[in-house]
């Protein structure tokens, strides 16, 4: 754990955590030594001799050793807070590297939890949680050490305990590893279920499934306990033989002591120091038995911040300049958790035309479009952006060629205005609302109690679908990329919203290379291009008019629109 | 105090703590009450526990008496106070470990009572609970929470009376021993008092800016998680970076500034108290006092080797505190929860007779400030159909809500077959009222289970022909396990599909009165169709309220209410208001000309 830990530091902090290591060996060895003093002042009192100069020198061991743990525990704090340190630095310099499409919900959850409690769960171990182990090994061994030397057969008596509790340490430990997995599982699964059940409130509610009806939530919950009383009953009978063999080590002295004081064969003075000495011999390691579980937790922060570590970035840092604003894909594949999404896929955007991705659910326009963005690379082809291979470009580069509209716009914890501003960071206030009123987010902070400054996000204003979207086409807008990528809402948007969502498209698309996941076939009609994808591949290619004189697949969907656009609820009464 | 790590660990993690006080007494009283006898019993062994802890140590002082008296000192004398001092050692293991069994089993039927008491709470709150909260904080307290007050049920009332009664026994061990030594071994007490007062002195205040600090962080955590994978399309990760780092370099110098005064005194007060420091002055003070006649040097040993225990406690405390405090905020949002009125259902429900709807004066705001709906009235025929539409936050949207009891208008009333929604039980309430919503959610089950999710007795048949009703039977034969098929694990189901499922759901729960959001997404056209299908199925025959976004889906209503600005301005049939030419006739013009705009046209 502790080469884990100097892994995780870096070299520049091993000289470090070599020293605070240091400071508690020495801290734990006076320890024992201050319980150790006491044989030869009690033998000294109780034989009636001089006490005086075994008192000093006790004082003088004690006073030591409240030095040492004043030392140890700044040093140990000291490498606590360079870790805190390093590891935000370390893990914020990987993360901000790592390709977009590593970011799934799931992960961003756990990544936050990661550097959040993580950190500070691994920052714990060199402050505080070091100490107590590396005292549970220094300070008994310390006065066994001692023991051997006042009496060596009462030394041998504790030293034949320590077997017994090694192995009862290892036994406990792999009892609660193997407890924890499933622990950590059936918490998981729980947890689950409480997300399902509240997000799915209204539904189960109107179709009468209250928490009494919904089984799924409750077999989570029972297995919860379960898993947990199961992890009692292993695991308790682990700790109580693990206290009970630490009792060994002084029922073996009590009896051996007694028994060679009975045979006259040890001084009795020093017999009565070496049974005082012997009941402080256990409790570091009772200490040590009691912080077993945070160790653990920090282990496994340990291990999953250095899994984040250890994932690669995207490779490439390429410097190339870009030219004129064009897409192409040249022979495209890329496969999702080894499943095919892409085949083989070619065509090109020429500069300043629009081109419509169009395809059933499930056909690739959106994984299309990512690749494009880089959140991934694909895994046979090429993708050139503005005349270069996607791999070529520095990531903020590229970045500065595309302006991204997707369906699963992120809003911040912010102010409208705020959430706008991300385009440009550096944008005046003025070219914030201009892009604002282009986009007709105008309107929303029309709406909304605050205006410009309302807050929005999660625990803020809600807005619709559409309004998202609009509020997405505004950075898009004021970041002013020459490319547009755009996933259209698929959400069903009230007149008005719609209305202001076509205006703020038309302008959007204005002199721009726009690549456009089309869900409204009558809005593309008039593209440069459109691309049928089916299953991952390109099926059909060309305008609007080629492909229904073609009479195939987009001719078939053409007419499913048609017939979906004269749809009525119920006829006219 | 020691400052562990512990307190580094967020105890009021990111800025959701709408509802954290700090726990009453009371509350937390309550909350324990099912386990309350289990917890008298393990307190009873822990006394146990705490006492036989000192029997061996008084063995030890015992046996070296008699093993030191002149003469003495024979087998018979010395073999029964070790069998004595091991006796104890075992009352000690045992009943520590059978208070820690009983406390930990408790705990994990606690744990599933208080979750199953908070599932059942929240599944009679109003819905808008959940609205100004997200999903993450109640999976936050059901699960988190819970867990956190492990510490709380398990260990700190043991040891907090362990802490109590094993020093009080010493100390009476002690006195009976020798009184004036005790007062001379007690001398490191007020010492350490002292310095501790000094350590506690502006302690809210401390605690006040760690916890500032501690936020200031987490939402930095938050920013730059949530937002990296947006801030990286606009190319500004190393601006966000940045101002992560920025953040976390301020946080662990506030820590290092704020931990380095507390870690000094807090070494310093512990010094007074620590093991070696205690066994020093017993062992001093016993010295003194056996060089002076005061006592026999055998008479100091009681001191050495108990007078430690008269402090541990402290030690003891001082660890747990941070995690008891963190304990307590947990169980005070547990209870917190639990404290949520949920809606209130009627004593003596009523049944409903017929399938009218009458929405009466009915006003209704979410924040109690901002009206959204302001003394409407509505009545449905009967196996009629009636469109809202309207504006964004016209209220629309709100109205529907209302009848299956999402939220209770603040005045007016609903009625449905005659009664009053309040009046009827709410699982008679659902058999009248079905609702299909715009974001379809399906449960992580099998695709069966979700269509029967409002009769789980329906038998496959059944449930196969509404899912061919809903034109999605063909769909889920393809799935690897057919209707067994689990969604999210071999079932991944399009959003168009998803929405064919829920209606297939709502066909088999077959309420008479429908509220249904018109939002067939624009999935893609064949999917669209065969939703479109499926509704015409669904909706035939019953009364139905439908939240109307496309108009041209709902000119054959037999009535379309216009809502602006929370009120009804307009009804009537599609061509009344045509004629009319309000609001709804512009909104139908826009309509008509925005379907056949082509915004890539340049």
């Amino acid at each position: 754990m502790i080469g884990e830990l100097g892994a995780v530091l870096g070299r520049e902090h091993g000289a470090r955590l070599r020293r605070s290591l240091l400071a508690m060996a020495v801290y734990g060895v006076l320890q024992g030594l201050s319980f150790a003093m006491l044989v030869p002042v009690l033998r000294a009192l109780l034989s009636g001799e001089a006490v005086g100069p075994w008192l000093a020198a006790f004082a003088a061991v004690v006073v030591a050793t409240a030095v040492a743990s004043y030392v140890q525990a700044q040093y140990g704090y000291a490498v606590g807070l360079a870790a805190l340190r390093t590891l935000y630095h370390r893990l914020g310099d990987h993360v901000a590297g790592l390709p977009v499409g590593w970011f799934s919900a799931d992960r961003v959850g756990r990544l936050g939890q990661l550097v959040g409690k993580g950190v500070m769960d691994v920052m714990s171990v060199p402050a505080h949680l070091l100490q107590v182990v590396v005292s549970a090994v220094a300070a008994p061994a310390t006065v066994l050490v001692c023991m051997f030397v006042f009496d060596w057969r009462l030394g041998l008596a504790a030293l034949l305990t320590a077997p017994f509790l090694w192995l009862a340490f290892r036994w406990t430990q792999s009892l609660v590893q193997r407890s924890d997995t499933a622990m950590d599982d059936a918490g998981a699964e729980g947890a689950d279920r409480v997300v399902e059940f509240a997000r799915q409130q209204p539904s189960l509610r109107a179709f009468g499934r209250t928490a009494d009806g919904y089984d799924l939530l409750d077999d989570a919950l029972v297995r919860q306990r379960s898993t947990l009383r199961r992890l009692l009953r292993t695991t308790l009978p682990g700790l109580g033989t693990v206290a009970l063999t630490v009792q060994l080590a002084f029922t073996a002295i009590l009896i051996a002591g007694c028994a060679l004081a009975l045979g006259g064969a040890v001084d009795v003075p020093e017999l009565v120091g070496v049974l005082v000495l012997a009941v402080r011999f256990t409790e570091p390691l009772l200490a040590a038995a009691d912080v077993g579980g945070e160790l653990r937790m920090a282990r496994g922060s340990l291990r999953r911040i250095k899994a984040v570590l250890d994932t690669r970035p995207l490779p490439g840092t390429g410097s190339a300049r870009a030219g004129e604003p064009s897409v192409e894909l040249d022979g495209v594949g890329f496969a999702y958790d080894e499943r095919p999404v892409l085949r083989d896929v070619s065509f090109t955007v020429a500069p300043r035309t629009v081109t419509a991705l169009v395809g059933p659910s499930g056909s690739g326009k959106t994984t299309l479009t990512r690749l494009i963005a880089r959140f991934w690379d694909a895994d046979s082809g090429v993708v050139r952006v503005s005349g270069n291979d996607v791999r070529d470009y520095a990531p903020e580069d590229l970045m500065a060629q595309l302006s991204i509209v997707f369906q699963d716009v992120y809003l911040f914890e912010g102010t409208l205005e705020d959430n706008i501003r991300i385009g440009r960071p550096e944008a005046t206030d003025e070219e914030v609302r201009e892009a604002g009123r282009l986009a007709r987010v105008d309107e929303i902070a029309e709406r909304l109690p605050g205006g410009w400054q309302a807050r929005i996000g999660e625990a803020g204003a809600t807005l619709s679908g559409g309004e998202r979207q609009r509020v997405s086409i505004a950075r898009a807008m004021l970041k002013d990329a020459p490319i547009v990528l755009l996933d259209e809402a698929t959400a069903a948007l009230d007149p008005e919203n719609e209305s202001a969502l076509i205006d703020a498209l038309a302008t959007l698309a204005r002199d721009r290379t726009l690549l456009v996941i089309a869900h409204r076939l009558t809005t593309i009609a008039a593209a440069d291009q459109i691309v049928m994808l089916e299953d991952g591949a390109v099926v059909e290619r060309g305008t609007h008019q080629e492909l229904l004189d073609l009479d195939g697949r987009y001719a078939a969907f053409w007419s499913e629109r048609t017939r979906a656009r004269g749809w009525r609820l119920t006829q006219p009464a | 105090m020691t400052i562990t790590a512990e307190a580094a660990v967020p105890v009021a993690p990111a800025p959701d703590g709408d509802d954290t006080p700090a726990p009453g007494r009371a509350a937390l009283i309550a909350l324990l009450a099912p386990i309350r006898p289990r917890l008298i019993a393990a307190a009873a062994f822990q006394v146990v526990y705490a006492i036989s802890a000192l029997v061996p140590f008084v063995c030890v002082a015992e046996l070296a008496r008699v093993l030191l008296s002149p003469g003495a000192g024979g087998p018979g004398r010395v073999w029964p106070i070790a069998a004595l001092a091991v006796a104890g050692l075992l009352i000690r293991f045992l009943s520590f470990g059978v208070a820690g069994a009983i406390t930990h089993f408790a705990d994990a039927d606690l744990q599933l009572h208080l979750r199953r008491r908070m599932a059942a709470h929240l599944s009679r709150v109003p819905l808008g609970w959940f609205g100004e909260r997200n999903s993450g904080h109640v999976k936050k307290v059901l699960q988190d929470d819970v867990r956190e007050m492990h510490h709380l049920v398990a260990h700190a009332a043991l040891d907090l009376l362990a802490a109590v009664v094993t020093p009080l026994a010493a100390l009476a061990y002690l006195l009976y021993v020798d009184w004036r030594l005790t007062l001379v071994v007690l001398i490191p007490v007020p010492l350490f008092a002292a310095a501790f007062a000094i350590m506690m002195r502006g302690y809210d205040e401390q605690m006040r800016r760690w916890s500032e600090a501690n936020t200031r962080i987490s939402s930095a955590v938050v920013e730059f998680v949530q937002g990296i994978a947006v801030i990286k399309t606009f190319g500004q990760t190393r601006r966000s970076y940045r101002r992560f780092a920025e953040a976390a370099d301020d946080f662990a110098d506030f820590f290092g500034a704020w931990v380095r005064p507390m870690l000094r005194l807090s070494g310093l007060s512990m010094a007074f108290i620590s093991p070696p420091a205690m066994l020093l002055v017993s062992a001093a003070g016993g010295a003194l006092f056996a060089a002076n006649g005061w006592i026999e040097p055998v008479d100091v040993l009681p001191f050495v080797l108990v007078g430690v225990a008269l402090t541990a406690p402290f030690l003891v405390l001082d660890m747990g505190s941070m995690r008891l405090r963190s304990a307590a905020e947990s169980a005070g949002r547990v209870a917190a929860l639990l404290d949520t009125p949920p809606l209130p259902e009627p004593e003596t429900p009523v049944r409903p007779v017929g399938h009218a709807v009458d929405f009466r004066d009915v006003s209704f705001s979410y924040d109690g400030t901002t009206p959204v709906l302001r003394g409407v009235s509505l009545s449905l025929e009967p196996g009629t159909v009636t469109a809202l539409v309207g504006p964004s936050g016209s209220g629309k949207s709100t109205l529907a809500k209302l009848l299956p009891r999402f939220y209770d208008p603040d005045k007016g009333e609903i009625v449905v077959g005659g009664a009053g929604v309040r009046t009827i039980g709410s699982a008679e309430l659902y058999h009248h009222v079905g609702f299909v919503l715009q974001d379809v959610q399906l449960l992580r089950t099998s695709v069966a289970d979700n269509i029967a999710l409002g009769r789980p007795d329906a038998g496959r048949g059944e449930i196969e022909r509404m899912a061919r009703a809903a034109q999605i039977h063909d769909r889920i034969a393809e799935l690897p396990r057919g209707y067994d098929s689990v969604i999210g694990e071999d079932a991944h189901l399009s959003g168009g599909e998803a929405q064919r499922v829920a209606i297939a759901r709502a066909l088999l729960a077959d309420a008479p009165i429908l509220v249904l959001d018109e939002a067939t997404a624009f999935a893609d056209p064949e999917s669209e169709s065969a939703i479109q299908d499926a509704l015409s199925t669904l909706v035939a025959g019953r009364t139905l309220l439908v939240i109307a976004h496309r108009l041209s889906t709902i000119t054959g209503a037999d009535q379309i209410a216009v809502l602006d600005g929370g009120r009804i301005t307009e009804r009537g049939t599609h061509d009344e208001l045509l004629a009319a030419d309000g609001l709804y006739a512009r909104m139908w013009a826009a309509h008509v000309r925005d379907d056949e705009r082509d915004w890539t046209r340049r």
